[in-house]
């Protein structure tokens, strides 16, 4: 019998765990946190200001991001993420509450050095080309002479930049401005790093270079904030993740929590049409007839699986409708149950 | 320091490349063929007449330099928001608008010596004659002219909510800020108190722009420029300026970046 049976299901059903290689089983409770966020709310006032429109695009948020960490922010548009980035870099100032990042306040320029950050869509100014940016955020860090040189050359080497780095930014691509923007979010050596959509504009090949950058980050042990919609990012990087949806965090949870908890995750059986007779009496005999497959539920894999191979089928592949955390994520947002309402059910 | 040399390094050239040097090169093309003209059409006072003329092109062509390179980085900076990675560095706000002031002034010190270059060149080549003190004098003025409408023109960049904004307050901050005189001529008159109080207001927060106007008394033979008169337009240069920052300063500090 031949089965090809996607990675994420061998983790989960063979080895029940997630073996993420950068994550082991983590205990929270002790590690040194480097943002601290308590109480924090953010209120926009937009509109004339005889008759002012309030929005309050952050309620009370409560969160503590470990030092040498992934950490993953998710939620739809308009959740509030840019928002908690900008509140934590100093860009915003909170309504309600405060956040503490390695220690301090981000007003501080001490702190300040010993972060990255890197803003959503970055913008430069096009007048200068990759290397002259690069130098130029590298002074602000304190850099000169020698050791800025080094390290711009570093940094262009890590974004796969050396090439362009002597054109003027109005002629790079998306991608290249996003990899320049990476750059210069790493020219200090941060301890913290902070990212508002860092995949954005970029290509696989980038998107996968951007991955290994940041797992290599990890690794040696830059604290990582992404803010992010690629759940294949987060479910590769990020040691945590927290959701939030309107403002509020929802959840919070390591990836090893996420795996544990029966989240309804669908699953694609491949089987050949010709198969279908041996599922006489079974539910699922008209599907594989008509689709050369069936659609199963987590819940019943394993059972759906011995039972296909106790009646001798040929099992062309298995393979998840959609990711562990994609489906954490609608759980919890509660969009499963907005995303299936039969049409003209919602006022 | 390093800091705020940095970042008006970097203003400066991004300003020089973005191509608003052309206005200053259109500025010393039009001053060219004028003093062709004029040498071919008068028979007097031509170097006064050409001298004069470079004065007023300096002044021009560098307030149209600094209007346009206001705009300019606005939407740069502002409105596609490259300010936001730069303030998320380890720089004050204080000290990123210092040093973008520098790096706009650098550009406009530019302008300014460039077109009183050429126009010095020229009047030694065409007259032979040597340059008065005085022109120069003219010169060192404009320039800090020059420094007080930048560092108004890049306040109203911190305060203002669009880039059309930053250019009309910077435009009417220019043209009433050459009115003061008239303006001091009104309140010697009988007025209302409230007029009064009011055109008080707008004459001290407005830039006397009227006391860096010495190319109109130029040849007034009782014109005195000493020790005093020096003093008194580089401190009321210094703290206008210095006051003018504060008040950027500040509203940079509060300002949120959405």
């Amino acid at each position: 019998m031949l089965i090809l049976v996607h990675p994420w299901l061998i983790q989960i059903l063979s080895l029940g765990f997630w073996k993420n290689p950068l994550k082991g089983e983590l205990s929270v409770a002790d590690l040194p946190c480097a943002i601290q966020i308590q109480g924090l709310s953010k209120t926009y006032k937009t509109g004339f200001w005889l008759a002012p429109k309030v929005s309050k695009a952050l309620k009370g948020l409560q969160l503590d991001i470990y030092e040498n960490q992934a950490f993953g922010l998710m939620g739809l548009n308009g959740a509030g993420k840019t928002t908690v980035i900008k509140l934590i870099m100093g860009l915003l100032k909170p309504t309600g509450g405060n956040i503490t990042v390695l220690g301090g306040s981000v007003s501080d320029r001490l702190i300040r050095d010993q972060m990255g950050y890197l803003s959503e869509l970055p913008y430069f100014s096009k007048q200068h080309t990759g290397r002259e940016l690069l130098e130029y955020f590298g002074t602000l860090h304190g850099l000169s002479g020698k050791d800025l040189r080094h390290r711009v050359d570093e940094v262009l080497e890590l974004v796969r930049m050396v090439k362009q780095a002597g054109e003027r930014v109005s002629g790079y691509s998306k991608g290249m401005m996003q990899r320049i923007g990476i750059g210069q979010a790493l020219i200090g050596k941060p301890k913290l790093l902070i990212c508002d959509e860092p995949m954005s504009g970029l290509d696989p090949v980038g998107y996968k270079e951007m991955r290994d950058i940041f797992i290599d980050l990890k690794k040696s042990g830059t604290t990582l904030f992404l803010n992010t919609h690629i759940l294949d990012e987060i479910e590769r990087v990020c040691d945590r993740i927290g959701i939030l949806h309107e403002g509020e965090l929802k959840a919070v949870a390591t990836m090893t929590k996420i795996l544990e908890t029966s989240v309804p995750v669908d699953y694609w059986i491949d089987v050949d049409s010709g198969e279908a007779p041996k599922f006489h009496g079974l539910p699922f005999q008209a599907a594989v007839q008509k689709n050369g497959g069936v659609q199963i539920s987590g819940m019943v894999l394993a059972e759906t699986l011995a039972l296909m191979t106790s009646r001798r089928a040929k099992i062309k592949g298995v393979r998840p409708l959609s990711s562990i955390v994609e489906a954490y994520f609608l759980q919890t947002i509660g969009a499963h149950a907005h995303l299936r309402a039969p049409e003209g059910s919602r006022a | 320091m390093k800091r705020i040399a940095a970042v008006a390094v970097f203003t400066f050239r991004e300003l020089v490349r973005s191509k608003l040097l052309f206005v200053w090169l259109i500025s010393v093309v039009v001053l060219l063929g004028l003093a062709f003209l004029l040498s071919i059409l008068s028979y007097g006072d031509i170097l006064n007449i050409f001298m004069d003329l470079g004065l007023v092109g300096m002044e021009v062509s560098g307030l149209m330099v600094l209007i346009l390179s206001l705009a300019v980085t606005y939407t740069t900076e502002m409105d596609q928001k490259a300010i936001y990675l730069q303030l998320a560095k380890p720089v004050t706000r204080g000290e990123y608008l210092l040093g973008r002031i520098l790096g706009f002034f650098l550009l406009n010190a530019l302008v300014v010596l460039g077109m009183g270059m050429v126009v010095v060149g020229l009047v030694l080549f065409l007259g032979g004659a040597p340059v008065p003190t005085l022109f120069y004098d003219c010169v060192v003025f404009l320039l800090m002219e020059m420094l007080v409408l930048t560092v108004v023109g890049l306040t109203f960049q911190m305060i203002a909510t669009s880039m059309v904004g930053v250019v009309v307050y910077s435009f009417f901050t220019i043209f009433l800020g050459h009115l003061t005189g008239e303006i001091q001529w009104l309140l010697g008159k009988e007025l209302a108190p409230a007029t009064k109080f009011a055109l008080q207001v707008v004459y001290v927060a407005l830039p006397n722009l009227e006391v860096y106007n010495l190319k109109d008394r130029m040849y007034d033979p009782t014109m005195v420029l000493g020790l005093p008169q020096w003093e008194e337009v580089v401190l009321y240069t210094i703290a206008y300026s210095f006051f003018v920052f504060l008040i950027g300063w500040v509203n940079l500090e509060k300002r949120e970046f959405k």
